[in-house]
């Protein structure tokens, strides 16, 4: 008679956990000299840490995986040129394109009734899961038995902007947490000298929407994405000014230590211990994220097999960068790379034009970090993916209606490939199945909220569980539809 | 770094649905004493329905027709024909019946879910709730507050103020005692930073123990009215209001462009400067442009609205942000003045309060009357006086202005309005220059050319056809363009058009050569369109008579000849139409359909031969350059459609603007609008209800705002929600009182109540707490200290550069480009160049609150210490404490330069390093240091001192301060 799980119902379930989790936290709280030492990094403060997961429910269950490596391509990669083998649409090539594709859709600049664009480079199949790849990706292609590919992801925004923040945030808008904000504020970090979550960019620009796609929202900016560079200072302030030695810092901070304690005496605030225990962290941090960042000390054979430079700004540096924060736990790393809009526009927005170069960029260094992580035993509970903000038409755009040497098509929302590998994905395993143009899916649609919450299950939490009160709202990642974790993906 | 978790339960209270109460001292003790007493729906029964049946039976979901967010629902017949509740009678309420059964499918919440069910004192609540005749209230913050008594308290010497007997009430309930009062100096610091954002400098701190000294009591109203009358006040205050109506100097999402909208920052900063009242404050935000006889200063409160999001982005589609800006506004004006979230009523009813998805589209129809369409140019702009003694001019001139300029167009318009006097053309032939299809058709007995897909970029229409008999001389052509789809465009617009050249030619029978005809008026339907029709007769311009960016409904413009001109019979016309603009990368802005009239009438040109009218047209000309000779920025404003191009507002379905439901009309929600005093029908009398003393919200958002402001939490701890999901106030009484005050005795005051407040012993104790506070009290909800806030992002970068001398203290202007991290500045476009001033240069050293805020680029300082990026309504910053902020404070460019100014400053006043060393620490912290803390200092600047350099030890101790965790607290 009653549909319990109603959305309210869940809300309200989760409220109840919310409840859990503050009253746990408050008590943790008034005990200061437990907060104190939870912020030490001791022993003692990881049991305290540890007590504090169970308290909350998290993990809900066991993870597959500990952390996340995604490799953002920034103005959407064409799944058609890359992973979807569509020889029927070779086929159609220069025919008009079917009035049923366009009725009802809209589109950012296709106009009147498109040619078909048939694929513009060979596939070959690969792997004993038989994965159908395009040569341009002849790297990538050896590892296709450690992939997992879903080919039918959907969202409901077809511009740049709106769809970057929908595949981060679950959300069209500005203003809500990221995914990596998400996992730290409900995970933490394993390591203490290091952002829990960190943010690499490559290809000469950062995403159009910039820090909003590695915002914390509304929760505390504590959990927003650190951008770190591999050129320059790694991570904001965080070379002493000239002049200053290391150990000059450190004389400061003791004294500034001392003062603050007997600031702490008089009044009694316990901001002012975490605020003495933050400065410590940072005097860690100090040291520990410019080793992290510095990737000269890889030997020469890693850098060969990424295709890294020191001291270069590339995606072949953050891939290996990328590790590096992995095996320092370092819980969620955003890699964007941009250059991957296709419009055929101009000569580096051509499919025939830079599109090349761009997987010549990202080719070598994604197989070389699969291969790594592999060989050290990381693969297995680190979680990579690969996608970008949509997917592009079966269409070739022509903006002015001329036929132009260079060739590219549209945004396309309802139809693109992500793939993923290691921590927990089934490998060698394709999920879902576009029509012969690849255009709508024909079977296994997978919107992005389904995504995000089948990122997080493997993340050993329940997506429905990660909630916060918000504008009236219990606030999650996978929003107020109703999402679902695809469990055929999960080995 | 490990993340501070145990941050959030101060952040995000327990504002739950359940509601669970935070159990302090006393609290638990009183309400058990009253629940004995009078069942009160809204404190017993509503959290019983909120905690076991709203899941069901609430907003969103109303199973069985049945919800108990509505009165009449539960009153009423279910969809069972059963009546839930029946007052005064328990055997006839199937609620009771339910709630007690133990039989599967009938007891109620149902058995799987929730085994145990009610507890048998809820149901015995519930019966004698029931008995007593059910009387049902709403939410009491949606019921309008009243005066409130201060209660009677024993220790009747500690009040100074009515708030403090509301305080000690409380506390005496608790049997706990209020703290001494903060030291003289301590106080001083706090309620500077609190009125201006500054710190008290040592000549106001000197003269202050003075006073404190010599005339007690006295001293401290004398500081407050200094405060108050300081203009850092208004500055202070400003960067509070911009989060919460989200300021920035960009446009936000796919290219976040400059906007230049800074005079309206600066309007904020006056506002408060000038103690603006509260509802004069609401309504010219709101609608400073539809008052009657408004001025510029009301035209640039507007602006507030138009700090929206716009997406410039190749591709996208205007309507959808158009829309998005405007529910974004709707959201904005409930969470700002009314402290509720709306926003989730745009895809379904209120879970928890009585407004529902159709309060929320009424409330949009307020908002969707504006011109702003999320255009690149932010039309509609206003021209703004750089210099505010320019105002009262520019106003006098922008009101005769308007009023000239609408009075010659009505008179051009009407006399073209004649239908009569137009002679369709027909046997039109037509084509274009390029590949856009062209077709004609006829509908309603008329032709009409039409362009079909794909409309291809830079498309000229010519048309031809044969002069209609009837017409023997020619004085003006109509051009009518409509949307592909008129019918459908009212709520579903197109891509509008934009003519940016019309040139029509005369071929008299027999004649090789054809006659340009040269026109010299263009009057559209629009008194003040985006573009100049006028343009459309210029070959150069690009622009002309429009629907820019998009069209609703047809639209006509008539384009004149000076003389009437004679036309051989036989003769036959040709225009010719460029539409030259493709906005957005994307959408060429082309007429989809439309028709053309010839008209032989000299009705018109009467009119321009009139001397009056031509005196007219000269005076406006004047009064336009007279206007135009003052220097003035430009600033996106809010301004009304016409009547006639209005869009209509639809219920979007699950809040999809592509799919329309039911037209609605503005209306306010039917919680606040049973009775017909309160309706309100346009965004002016909508502005009027904000910020009227009935509506039950206004007055005790804001005050609580304020409390929080100076508290660190507010009295209701949820800012931004006072419905039944919010938390409940700690201090109703309190609440009320002070709600109550605002807009009665201090009519809207903010300084007056500010003042009452800062004033208060409540306001004045000693932030000093002992362990059982602490234990019992960690969040200071019972006030029985004072408050110790860490400082805002901005009162941090400004006290630094305060304490070292180096802080500008000029008020308003552009927003201004202090250093920034390297690499921080990645602008989407390449030319929008971040133009640090150089050291010594004023700019370089301007109070945060003119630092240039760009949506995608925060400030690095900014976003580390908390300021919200101002996307959307931010109602109160969460505090972090991180080591991202330590770094900021330690190694960033402005805190090296702070400390070694601030060296120098101390090596200049004194020559003795302790007493460098004693000075800095009382700049910095406004007190003393003990001989402990000197010996801390003195001995770090020992060790810190290089031989080559005498300053490097001070400059060590300077950071070192900068960096106090007393410094950075207030």
């Amino acid at each position: 008679m009653m549909n319990r799980s109603s959305l309210i119902q869940e809300a309200l379930h989760s409220s109840l956990q919310n409840f859990t989790r503050r009253h746990f936290l408050r008590e943790s709280t008034t005990g200061l000299g437990a907060f104190w030492l939870a912020l030490q990094g001791t022993q003692a403060a990881k049991a305290k840490t540890a007590e504090g997961a169970a308290a909350m429910g998290l993990p809900h269950h066991p993870p597959r995986a500990s952390r996340v490596i995604y490799l953002h391509m920034v103005g959407a990669p064409s799944q058609l040129e890359l992973f979807e083998h569509k020889p029927e649409l070779r086929k159609l090539h220069g025919r008009p394109c079917p009035a049923e594709f366009l009725e009802g859709k809209r589109f950012a600049f296709i106009k009147g009734v498109p040619e078909m664009l048939g694929p513009q480079f060979p596939f070959a199949q690969h792997g004993e899961c038989g994965a159908w790849i395009s040569d341009r990706l002849p790297h990538f292609a050896q590892h296709v038995d450690d992939v997992c590919f879903i080919k039918t992801i959907q969202t409901d925004q077809f511009n740049h902007g709106p769809a970057q923040l929908m595949v981060h945030t679950g959300q069209a808008r500005l203003g809500y947490p990221s995914i990596g904000s998400w996992v730290t504020w409900g995970l933490g970090s394993e390591n203490d000298d290091l952002p829990g979550f960190i943010v690499l960019l490559s290809g000469g620009r950062p995403p159009r929407v910039g820090k909003a796609l590695w915002s914390a929202g509304f929760l505390e900016s504590v959990y927003q994405g650190v951008q770190c560079r591999g050129v320059g200072s790694p991570v904001l302030h965080i070379e002493n000014p000239e002049g200053t030695s290391r150990d000059e810092r450190r004389i400061m901070l003791d004294t500034l230590g001392d003062l603050n304690r007997q600031a702490y005496a008089e009044w009694g605030d316990p901001e002012t211990l975490t605020r003495i225990a933050q400065y410590e962290m940072a005097f860690r941090m100090q040291a520990a994220a410019p080793e992290a960042m510095e990737i000269g000390r890889e030997s020469p054979a890693t850098l060969e097999l990424y295709g890294a430079e020191p001291g270069q700004e590339s995606f072949a540096n953050n891939c290996l960068l990328a590790r590096r924060l992995a095996e320092r736990g370092v819980r969620f790393i955003q890699l964007f790379d941009w250059g991957w809009d296709s419009h055929g526009s101009s000569q580096a927005e051509a499919l025939n034009g830079g599109f090349q170069d761009k997987c010549r960029q990202v080719d070598r260094p994604i197989a070389a970090l699969l291969a790594d992580l592999k060989q050290r035993g990381m693969l297995k509970d680190t979680l990579v993916i690969f996608g970008g903000e949509f997917g592009r038409t079966p269409m070739r755009e022509m903006r002015t209606m001329q036929r132009a040497a260079l060739v590219g098509r549209d945004h396309h929302a309802s139809a693109f490939t992500f793939w993923l590998a290691g921590g927990g994905v089934r490998p060698g395993f394709t999920y879902g199945q576009t029509d012969p143009v690849g255009y709508d899916p024909v079977e296994n649609p997978v919107p992005l909220r389904d995504f995000h919450a089948t990122l997080l299950h493997l993340l050993g939490v329940e997506h429905e569980k990660l909630t916060v009160p918000f504008q009236g709202l219990r606030q999650k990642l996978t929003g107020v539809q109703p999402a679902q974790v695809i469990h055929d993906i999960v080995a | 770094m490990k993340l501070s978790r145990p941050k959030q339960q101060r952040l995000f209270s327990l504002h739950l649905i359940l509601g669970v109460a935070i159990v302090l001292p006393g609290m638990a003790a009183a309400s058990g004493a009253e629940a004995k007493s009078q069942i009160d729906f809204e404190r017993d029964v509503r959290p019983i329905l909120n905690r076991h049946c709203i899941a069901c039976h609430g907003g969103v979901k109303q199973a069985s027709g049945l919800s108990f967010v509505y009165r009449e629902q539960l009153l009423g017949e279910a969809d069972s024909g059963l009546i839930p509740v029946v007052p005064g009678d328990v055997e006839n309420s199937e609620v009771i019946a339910r709630v007690t059964s133990d039989e599967e499918g009938v007891r109620m919440p149902p058995l799987e879910e929730s085994p145990e069910g009610l507890t048998p004192e809820e149901i015995d609540i519930l019966k004698k709730w029931i008995e007593a005749g059910a009387k049902w209230s709403e939410h009491w913050a949606f019921e309008p507050p009243e005066p409130s008594p201060p209660p009677s308290v024993e220790n009747i010497e500690w009040s100074r103020s009515p708030i403090d007997r509301f305080v000690l009430a409380r506390l005496e309930r608790a049997g706990w005692q209020p703290a001494p009062s903060a030291a003289p100096e301590k106080w001083l610091r706090r309620v500077t930073f609190d009125l201006t954002g500054l710190p008290p400098s040592l000549v106001e701190r000197e003269e202050f123990l003075q006073a404190v000294r010599n005339e007690g009591e006295a001293a401290y109203p004398q500081v407050v009215d200094r405060l108050l009358a300081s203009p850092h006040f208004g500055e202070r205050w400003a960067s509070v209001w911009l989060d919460l109506v989200r300021y920035a100097d960009s446009k936000g999402l796919g290219k976040d462009e400059r906007r230049t909208i800074w005079k309206y920052r600066d309007w904020v900063v006056d506002a408060f400067n000038r103690d603006l009242p509260y509802d004069e404050f609401t309504r010219q935000q709101i609608a400073g442009d539809l008052l009657p006889g408004h001025d510029v200063e009301h035209v640039i409160a507007t602006a507030m609205h138009r700090l929206t999001q716009t997406n410039g982005e190749g591709g996208t589609d205007d309507e959808e942000f158009r829309v998005a800006a405007v529910l974004d506004r709707v959201n904005t004006t409930w969470q700002t003045w009314q402290g509720v979230t709306f926003g989730c009523t745009q895809c379904h009813n209120h879970p928890y309060e009585p407004l529902r998805n159709e309060d929320y589209y009424r409330f949009v129809a307020f908002f969707n009357e504006t011109a702003d369409s999320d255009t690149d140019q932010e039309f509609p702009l206003a021209r703004i006086p750089l210099d505010s003694r320019d105002y009262t001019a520019a106003s006098r001139l922008d009101e005769r202005i308007e009023n000239l300029h609408g009075e010659i167009w009505r008179e051009e318009y009407a006399a073209l309005s004649d239908e009569t006097m137009w002679h369709a053309l027909h046997g039109l032939e037509a084509k274009t220059n390029n590949d856009t299809p062209m077709e004609i058709r006829v509908a309603d007995g008329r032709e009409e050319f039409m362009t079909l897909d794909p409309v291809a970029r830079d498309t000229s229409i010519t048309i031809e056809a044969a002069m209609p008999e009837a017409v023997r001389q020619m004085t003006a052509l109509k051009l009518v363009v409509s949307p592909a789809n008129p019918a459908r465009a009212v709520s579903n617009s197109e891509w509008g058009f934009i003519l940016s050249h019309l040139k029509m030619e005369l071929l008299p029978p027999g004649e090789e050569e054809a006659h340009e005809i040269a026109f010299t008026q263009v009057i559209s339907d629009e008194p003040r369109p985006f573009y100049d029709p006028q343009e459309s007769l210029d070959p150069k311009s690009r622009h002309g008579f429009a629907a820019y960016s998009r069209i609703h409904y047809p639209r006509e413009a008539a384009f004149v000849l000076n003389a009437p001109l004679e036309v051989p019979p036989g003769s036959r016309l040709r225009v010719r139409m460029d539409y030259r603009v493709t906005i957005l990368d994307s959408f060429p802005l082309v007429a989809r359909r439309g028709h053309l009239a010839v008209s032989g009438s000299e009705a018109v040109l009467d009119l321009f031969n009139q001397e009056t009218w031509q005196e007219k047209r000269r005076q406006l000309a004047a009064l336009q350059r007279q206007r135009e000779q003052i220097s003035a920025t430009t600033i996106p404003v809010l301004r009304r459609r016409l009547p006639h191009l209005q869009r209509p507002t639809h219920i979007f379905d699950r809040g999809n603007f592509l799919t329309k439901g039911e037209q609605v009309s503005p209306g306010l929600p039917s919680l606040f609008s049973s009775d017909n005093e309160h309706a309100a029908e346009t965004r002016l009398e909508l502005a009027d209800w904000l910020a009227s003393p009935e509506n039950p919200l206004t007055a005790r958002v804001a005050v609580n705002r304020l409390w929080a402001r100076l508290f660190g939490t507010g009295l209701v701890e949820t800012e931004e929600d006072f419905g039944s999901s919010g938390e409940r106030p700690s201090h109703p009484g309190l609440l009320d009182y002070l709600a109550f005050r605002f807009q009665s005795e201090h009519a809207w005051s903010t300084k007056a109540l500010l003042r009452e407040i800062v004033l208060s012993s409540t306001y004045r104790q000693s932030a000093r707490t002992t362990t059982e506070q602490r234990e019992q009290d960690p969040r200071n909800r019972l006030l029985a200290r004072g408050p110790r806030q860490r400082l805002t992002a901005e009162m941090i970068r400004d006290q630094a550069l305060a304490v070292c001398g180096l802080l500008s203290t000029k008020l308003h202007g552009p927003p201004v480009h202090p250093p920034i991290p390297d690499g921080v500045w990645l602008p989407f476009q390449a030319n929008d160049r971040w133009a640090t001033p150089d050291p010594g240069e004023e700019d370089r050293y301007r109070r945060a609150l003119y630092t240039y805020v760009k949506r995608s680029i925060p400030y690095p300082f900014q976003a580390v210490f908390d300021a919200p990026s101002r996307e959307f309504c931010t109602s109160r910053r969460l505090v972090s404490n991180t080591p991202l902020q330590a770094l900021s404070t330690l190694n960033g460019a402005v805190y090296e330069e702070c400390a070694a100014t601030l060296a120098e400053r101390l090596t200049q006043e004194h020559e003795d390093p302790s007493q460098q060393i004693r000075q800095g620490f009382l700049l910095m912290t406004g007190r003393e240091p003990t001989e402990e803390e000197l010996a801390s200092l003195d001995n770090m600047h020992e060790r810190m001192v290089q031989p080559d350099d005498a300053q490097s030890g001070l400059r060590a101790v300077a950071l070192v301060l900068l960096n106090l965790d007393e410094a950075l607290t207030r």
